[in-house]
């Protein structure tokens, strides 16, 4: 596959990046050949994101040198040189419609008047070549999250089709837009186009990729053929620590005693939802986007409206809401951190003593003041292995998985009994992935129960003693630990029959 | 020692400005640096200082209020009426606090309990503040002030303006209360998530509805104040002064979009305005001219502050 008697369509040579002094990148090496798919792996920070921006020619490298067919290029012209990049953020107009977007770049026609037909053609071309059925007229809200990445590809593709870029694309898809994301690059590899991979998932690495890049701090670690390295030592090599320890297996839940009930919990976006959560149970809720899972969190805490009732500790909660759910010793850990959980523009600080403010200071006179609070916070920065620079940064300067760290830390200041998660490792490294489920295992041993939502089926399955499956607002399984079969659980979450809807 | 004057530059960016502004004036103007334009300055600026420190809560707090101009003006109105019908001051001042409440509680009422925009609501109560000031005066000044009253007006505590002395009463206890208690650490959380806060069990309702009652409760004060410091209520005091208010909390370094900035930022906004409004008067500018120079300088210091607060991380 690898065709290496061919010349390579780019290619890398020791490739440095610093940023006023600072090497960000340092002897990135490697080619790329028609119809390859690389990985590009490594934690947070690594240089993944600077090393995809040199690679599609947004940043100038600081040293190395670049070779486009064979031949040394003074600077990487990006698209003039065949590549282009879909960025994690997708970059659609979302009013305009599907054909508007793909060719926003450079519309047909002439300067005065814009040729509707040609442009039709053209994406309706694209579309047909990516095997996609999207109406060209269609505006790209009216399209769900699968379909607009796939928009996005076509676009990129239409500016450069030698070798396409992908950072995280699968971020906010569902398993079965993931899956026909994935025939599209099996396709397009066929073609001969070159493919550069960008994920947190390794199983997805594993999927799509056939070679693969390993980044930490800066460095390029590994690299080589996937077939001939098992996941384990991918994983340590982007960490640079081994997670042998990781256990598959859980304490089994000891004695019953029911923490949190759910009962008949119903509203637009649900029905009928019942379920009941023991101490020192782990219960994950798996399920596709838009499933009703987080809605269903939102309203156990009053966040959202909902009919139904709500038990903690075998008594009925009278009015549902996060503050006297909390002092019940409920804490919801919100799905998306930085729109409902974290105060950007604050302090690390402020960010972690919010939710219970009276845990960390001492009232002076007049029960006024703060004091302790700095002392107390940096204790929970410490024991929580947070990575900052000082207690006062603004939480908006942190990685994913530190933000999502001191998030953990603010519903853990409560001492809670009952923890619903939502997410609780969306967007993070494997280090902090780690490390939080760590941390769920061990309040699950001393005794809280806790309900984790996750889209991350692995996760789950690792961490639960029992998955509850939702489907379009209904609980349409239960697996024990023991029953656990990822198939099963995914097939009954995308049931088949739901599909045409 | 550099490292913390840079600091302290960082976050009160006007403050060089500020002083270099007041050396400048004084070099310029022989009657800048004087006992008498000091003190004229101090006295003729308490009201826009009370008022703006109403609008940097509720800046901070993400949201804005475009009534407190004439806010100032009908519970002047009111208060002016209420103290000439019975001669007391005391009620005069209670008056004005509880027309500003109310106004307040009307505005914080809408917006936080029933989710309108600020933007609009606030517009609104304007013109019917606007409104009550002008019917309930029949449009001209409200005779018959206290003696007290006036005399309140010229009182000078320790070469301090006592009105100044109410405005710092009033910045100090809104700093206690902004920066060491709950319910200021809540504003300002709100003002930087609104919904984080929310899903962090803060009770945004009662905070935002307390904002804004503050901000109306400070426009009464800032009302009763321009009563000591013109000699009468006068129905249009407040008309003029909504730019200049919004001017010196911006220019300050506080900005709207809630979060950020602080009491002490506003503070140094309102003496940069003063400073430069009674400068540009000694030196002889017209008053037209000074409103351009005026925008010009809300241009400078909002591009300052947006620089020094994007390099600090």
């Amino acid at each position: 596959m690898n065709g290496n008697t061919t010349t390579p369509l780019l290619s890398f040579r020791g490739l440095k990046k610093s940023f006023s002094g600072k090497t960000v990148v340092d002897g990135i090496s490697f080619d790329l050949y028609p119809g390859q798919v690389v990985g590009l792996v490594g934690e947070n920070g690594a240089g993944k994101s600077t090393t995809k921006n040199m690679l599609c020619g947004l940043l100038e490298p600081t040293g190395g040198q670049i070779l486009v067919d064979g031949h040394v290029v003074e600077r990487n012209e990006g698209h003039a040189h065949g590549i282009s990049a879909v960025h994690q953020e997708l970059s659609l107009f979302g009013s305009l419609t599907v054909a508007e977007n793909m060719c926003i770049g450079s519309m047909p026609g002439s300067r005065l008047r814009i040729d509707w037909r040609e442009m039709e053609r053209i994406v309706r071309e694209q579309l047909d070549f990516l095997g996609m059925d999207i109406d060209p007229h269609a505006t790209v809200n009216s399209l769900g999250a699968g379909m607009q990445q796939i928009v996005e590809i076509g676009k990129a593709l239409l500016h450069a089709d030698k070798v396409l870029i992908l950072d995280e694309p699968t971020t906010s898809l569902t398993a079965v837009e993931r899956e026909k994301l994935f025939l599209i690059l099996d396709k397009l590899r066929d073609r001969g186009i070159a493919i550069v991979f960008i994920s947190h998932f390794l199983e997805e690495i594993y999927r799509v990729c056939d070679s693969y890049i390993v980044l930490r701090d800066g460095q390029q670690v590994a690299s080589g053929q996937l077939a001939d390295v098992t996941q384990r030592q991918l994983e340590a090599l982007m960490v640079g620590r081994s997670f042998e320890n990781s256990p598959d297996t859980i304490r089994p839940v000891t004695g019953s005693c029911e923490a949190l009930r759910v009962e008949n919990l119903g509203s637009a976006d649900f029905r009928d939802i019942s379920f009941a959560v023991q101490r020192g149970e782990i219960v994950g809720i798996a399920g596709l986007m838009g499933a009703g899972r987080t809605e269903v969190a939102e309203a156990i805490f009053g966040l959202r409206p909902a009919t139904g009732d709500v038990h903690v500790h075998g008594k009925v909660v009278p009015e549902r809401s996060v503050a006297g759910m909390k002092r019940l010793g409920v804490c919801y850990l919100p799905e998306d951190r930085r729109v409902n959980g974290l105060f950007l523009n604050r302090a690390v600080r402020e960010n972690l003593s919010v939710a219970a403010i009276s845990r960390f200071i001492r009232r002076g006179l007049f029960k006024l003041g703060f004091s302790g609070e700095r002392q107390a916070t940096q204790a929970v920065v410490d024991s929580a292995g947070i990575a900052i620079p000082h207690i006062n940064v603004r939480v908006d300067a942190l990685s994913g998985g530190n933000q999502q760290k001191v998030l953990l830390s603010r519903w853990m200041a409560t001492e809670p009994e009952v923890l619903v998660l939502d997410e609780p490792t969306k967007g993070v490294d494997i280090g902090a992935k780690f490390d939080i489920h760590t941390r769920i295992r061990e309040l699950a041993e001393h005794g809280a129960a806790v309900v984790v939502v996750s889209s991350d089926l692995p996760e789950l399955l690792q961490l639960s003693h029992r998955i509850l499956v939702m489907r379009k607002g209904r609980l349409v399984g239960e697996f024990s630990r023991e029953e656990f079969d990822s198939v099963r659980i995914i097939s009954l979450a995308a049931s088949v029959d739901d599909k045409v809807a | 020692m550099i490292k913390a004057l840079s600091d302290s530059v960082r976050s009160y960016p006007v403050a060089p400005v500020l002083v270099a502004l007041f050396v400048g004036f004084s070099l310029f103007s022989p009657y800048f640096l004087t006992t008498g334009n000091i003190e004229a300055m101090l006295t003729a600026n308490s009201v826009v200082l009370i008022a703006s420190i109403g609008m940097t809560l509720v800046f901070l707090m993400g949201g804005i209020d475009l009534s407190i101009s004439t806010v100032i003006s009908a519970s002047a109105v009111i208060a002016g009426l209420v103290m000439a019908a019975s001669g007391s001051v005391l009620l005069g001042a209670l008056a004005a606090m509880l027309v500003g409440l109310c106004f307040g509680l009307l505005n914080g009422l809408l917006i936080g309990v029933l989710g309108l925009t600020p933007f609009i609501t606030t517009m609104a109560t304007q013109l019917i503040a606007r409104g009550v000031a002008f019917v309930l005066s029949k449009g001209i000044a409200v005779q018959g002030t206290p003696y007290s009253m006036m005399d309140f007006g010229f009182l000078s505590i320790a070469g301090v303006p006592a009105v100044t002395w109410a405005g710092l009463l009033v910045v100090a206890l809104c700093l206690l209360a902004l920066t060491q208690t709950d319910w200021g650490r809540h504003v300002m959380l709100i003002g930087s998530n609104r919904n984080a806060a929310r899903y962090a069990g803060i009770n945004v309702r009662l905070t935002e509805v307390s904002v804004y009652a503050v901000s109306g409760v400070l426009g009464g004060i800032a009302g009763f104040i321009s009563i000591a410091t013109l000699g009468n209520a006068i129905p249009g005091v407040g008309d003029t002064l909504l730019l200049i208010i919004i001017g010196a909390v911006v220019l300050g370094g506080t900005t709207m979009e809630g979060g950020e900035g602080s009491i002490a930022r506003t503070v140094l906004g309102v003496g940069l305005l003063s400073v430069l409004i009674s400068g540009l008067n000694l030196i002889g500018i017209a008053f037209y001219d000074q409103l351009i120079i005026q925008g010009l300088l809300i241009f400078f210091g909002t591009w300052l502050s947006m620089k020094l607060s994007t390099r600090r991380h």
